[in-house]
């Protein structure tokens, strides 16, 4: 076919549609590569949230629900239930252990009171805690001279695992790995500890305000607490700001634990004391559950809730049991949960994307101009076609034809440098926060050296393209060494910000192949104008012309 | 051909009354007033013109590359109306009926001297490329260009060639697709004297094979190698007379 051999002879004969192609190609890789490190951000950031909150959460509200660990096992009874735990989740005040002195730092945490061994069924709480002893000897060798991993025994992990300082039997805590600022974070994702405070060596003191079902604010409780290990999620908003101690402690200071019952309407004994009539049960005001593979979060949730209707009925039904179950409770999936945590990530990556896409314009307009010189060129020969009896058809689809190889070219490229990006992304983000090999700079101002050699011939010459080219050449490269030989490393993925202390490194190939799509058609609809103007040219027109 | 012979052969080529008016701006011009030519089978007519005489533009005219005011004029092939055709039907008069050799030879550049002698015959089928049209494309197109002494030029591009050697290489892409008339457009032009006899000498081998050829050209001396010589003053053809040989 004709309108192949002159495309192809078009597209090969000069370096203008080369430029168009690396234009769609860059345009491509850029939307590409931002989408993809966001989606798996995003993904990351899902998989993180499951880990730490389980599938289905089960809230109540401040007075907390009674039975609780009645219907955990209930729970747990489930055929898709891989686990499900109980715990208090209330706010505290934390006094930390520094600075040195009397006036020592308060922090506002979120306290999770829980029963570790079960959490460790629903989350990932058991493989979260940070600090564990070296694997081995060789292991130990290779850390920091510094790093106090190295002096600590399998009993940091067993306290963190049971909350409770096995020395001494005491109840103990688990701070997030961000609420001290004794933890340094190390480029490698690892932590130091920053002016010694390393927190499992301290105590820190913990106030809680116990409210009453009524909502009645009673007077704080506080309780000092050892650190027996700290914990990282992943997800920097939860090392942040939470801690966990035990159940029972979260329990006691916040007064739902399992209490006598009097009965206040008797008339008091001569100690003035009330008959007992029976005891309170413990309660707790959320409960995780897991589900096994297999079951989504949105059937469990379901299943969560017939449940509950059950459990409920039969603990009214129940004249023994004199806690009243709460009128209503939440029951939320995961995203459900963590909706006000993931819906920004979702709504920047569609904003991303939405931004991004306008390249595909800026593709467009380029090569529309870049096909509107090539018909203006060769008008005459679209004359010379018109004369040997090529049909208008015929003369567009030489240009669409065009238009449709450069995108479909240029997006495969795209898409194959986006890989390559993606793929070492976490390496070219190494190299960007480390300094410029010495060899790379001093190679770079040879290389300017040379050019501005070339630039003094030319000069010579008076030949003024090459003395422009030339100058470029030599500033440009120039400028590249200067700014390798002050690059000191830049951290540009703040863990502190992303939560993750590894970029992304999987292509989103759904946005990948979609992107192409969009450069292939951007690129013949910016050939298709200048192909219509082509097929409009009046032939004798077009042979006056040339 | 005689003009007796000429009065009774039917007419394969035609122009009637044909008008035609460009624009320049708010300025019409009328290039051609009422012409009138008719073309028998085999018969080599020479359009002899001063400069802005019109010839080109009957030339384009009958060969359905333009067309005459609307309502004033006809141009015939074989009887049929093609002033008023349009689409593929004119496409196909063009790729398979006529044949245009132009003064500035026209020829693509990017293309070898092959696929230019070629591109009728591509033009005129989709797949030129693929079974045996493509290969009989190829093969005639090869053995024209071979008889028009380019058999050593055939990977050439227009820009390694002389103006003769471009010249015949028109040719011999107007001829790609055996069209019934050639239509040339001040053929020798742009050519020296000699290289020029070269073209008419070659147009005369043709036309002795019985190609029909329609040639303006504003020189006598090259009007004379015509069978049959019309004049065009002020948009109309006014004399025509036969060359004595």
């Amino acid at each position: 076919m004709y309108a192949a051999l002159l495309s192809n002879r078009y597209l090969t004969s000069r370096l203008i549609p080369f430029i168009a192609i690396a234009a769609v190609a860059l345009c491509v890789a850029l939307v590409v590569t931002v989408v993809s490190v966001m989606t798996g951000f995003l993904n990351m950031l899902k998989d993180s949230g499951r880990q730490i909150v389980g599938d289905v959460i089960v809230s109540t509200g401040i007075g907390g629900m009674p039975y609780g660990d009645e219907f955990v096992a209930d729970l747990q009874g489930l055929p898709s239930v891989q686990g499900a735990s109980a715990l208090i989740d209330t706010i505290g005040l934390l006094r930390m252990p520094y600075p040195r002195g009397d006036q020592k730092e308060i922090t506002h945490v979120q306290v999770w009171a829980v029963d570790p061994a079960s959490l460790a069924t629903v989350t990932e709480y058991a493989n979260d805690l940070y600090w564990k002893p070296p694997v081995d000897s060789d292991a130990a060798q290779a850390m920091a001279a510094d790093d106090p991993r190295r002096r600590l025994d399998a009993s940091i992990l067993h306290d963190g695992k049971t909350l409770t300082e096995s020395r001494t039997g005491t109840p103990g805590i688990a701070l997030g790995m961000h609420v001290s600022v004794g933890n340094a974070r190390q480029r490698d994702g690892s932590y130091l500890p920053r002016y010694g405070w390393f927190m499992p060596d301290f105590d820190v003191t913990l106030t809680v305000v116990p409210v009453s079902s009524q909502g009645k604010i009673a007077e704080p409780r506080e309780q000092i607490f050892p650190v027996v290990n700290e914990v990282q999620t992943g997800v920097y908003e939860v090392d942040k700001n939470r801690v966990y101690i035990p159940l029972k402690e979260g329990q006691r200071l916040l007064r739902l634990d399992e209490a006598p019952l009097f009965d206040l309407d008797a008339e008091p004994d001569a100690q003035g004391r009330y008959p007992l009539i029976g005891m309170t049960p413990a309660r707790v005001t959320k409960l995780l559950v897991r589900a096994k593979s297999g079951t989504t979060a949105n059937a469990l949730r379901d299943q969560v809730e017939v449940a509950y209707q059950a459990f409920a009925a039969r603990i009214a039904a129940d004249p023994l049991r004199t806690a009243t179950m709460p009128e209503f409770i939440n029951v939320l999936t995961w995203e459900q949960q963590l909706r006000d945590l993931i819906t920004p990530v979702e709504k920047e990556r569609e904003m991303m994307r939405v931004l991004f896409s306008l390249i595909y314009l800026v593709c467009a307009g380029l090569i529309l101009s870049i096909f509107w010189a090539i018909v203006i060129e060769k008008t005459r020969d679209i004359g010379i076609l018109r004369s040997v009896g090529a049909s208008r058809a015929g003369v567009l689809w030489i240009f669409l034809r065009y238009g449709f190889i450069i995108g479909v070219v240029g997006s495969a490229l795209g898409v194959l440098m986006a890989w390559g990006v993606i793929r070492n992304i976490n390496a070219i983000h190494e190299a960007i926060g480390s300094d410029a090999p010495q060899a790379i700079w001093i190679g770079t101002y040879v290389l300017s050296g040379l050019c501005a050699l070339a630039l003094i011939r030319a000069i010579w010459r008076g030949k003024l393209l090459a003395i422009l080219l030339w100058l470029l050449g030599t500033s440009v490269l120039a400028l590249i060494a200067t700014a390798l030989a002050l690059h000191h490393g830049t951290l540009i993925w703040d863990p502190s910000v992303y939560y993750f202390t590894i970029v992304p490194d999987q292509v989103d190939w759904t946005t990948a192949w979609s992107t192409a799509l969009g450069g292939v058609l951007f690129s013949v609809i910016g050939a298709a104008i200048p192909a219509a103007k082509a097929a409009d040219i009046d032939p004798v027109e077009a042979l006056r012309y040339g | 051909m005689g003009d007796a012979a000429a009065a009774q052969a039917p007419a394969l080529l035609s122009a009637r009354g044909v008008h035609k008016t460009y624009s320049f701006g708010a300025i019409p011009v009328e290039v051609l007033r009422g012409a009138d030519l008719e073309v028998v089978q085999g018969e080599w007519v020479a359009v002899l013109g001063s400069s802005g005489s019109g010839k080109s533009t009957l030339l384009h005219v009958m060969g359905g590359l333009d067309k005459p005011d609307r309502g004033r004029g006809e141009i015939c092939f074989q009887g049929a109306p093609i002033a008023t055709t349009h689409g593929a039907r004119l496409d196909a008069y063009r790729n398979r009926d006529i044949g245009f050799v132009f003064q500035f030879y026209h020829l693509l550049p990017e293309l070898d001297v092959l696929e230019n002698a070629m591109l009728p015959a591509m033009v005129g089928n989709w797949f030129p490329w693929l079974g045996t049209r493509a290969d009989e494309a190829r093969d005639s197109a090869r053995a024209l260009l071979e008889s028009f002494g380019l058999g050593h030029r055939l990977t050439h591009r227009p820009a390694q060639l002389s103006g003769g050697e471009r010249q015949r290489v028109a040719i011999a892409r107007a001829l790609a697709n055996t069209p019934k008339v050639l239509l040339a457009d001040e053929p020798t032009g742009n050519l020296d004297v000699k290289t020029g006899e070269g073209i008419l000498d070659l147009l005369s081998e043709r036309h002795a094979r019985g190609l029909t050829v329609v040639m303006v050209t504003h020189d006598p001396a090259v009007a004379a190698r015509a069978d049959r010589v019309v004049k065009l003053t002020d948009g109309r053809v006014e004399v025509a007379f036969e060359i004595e040989r």
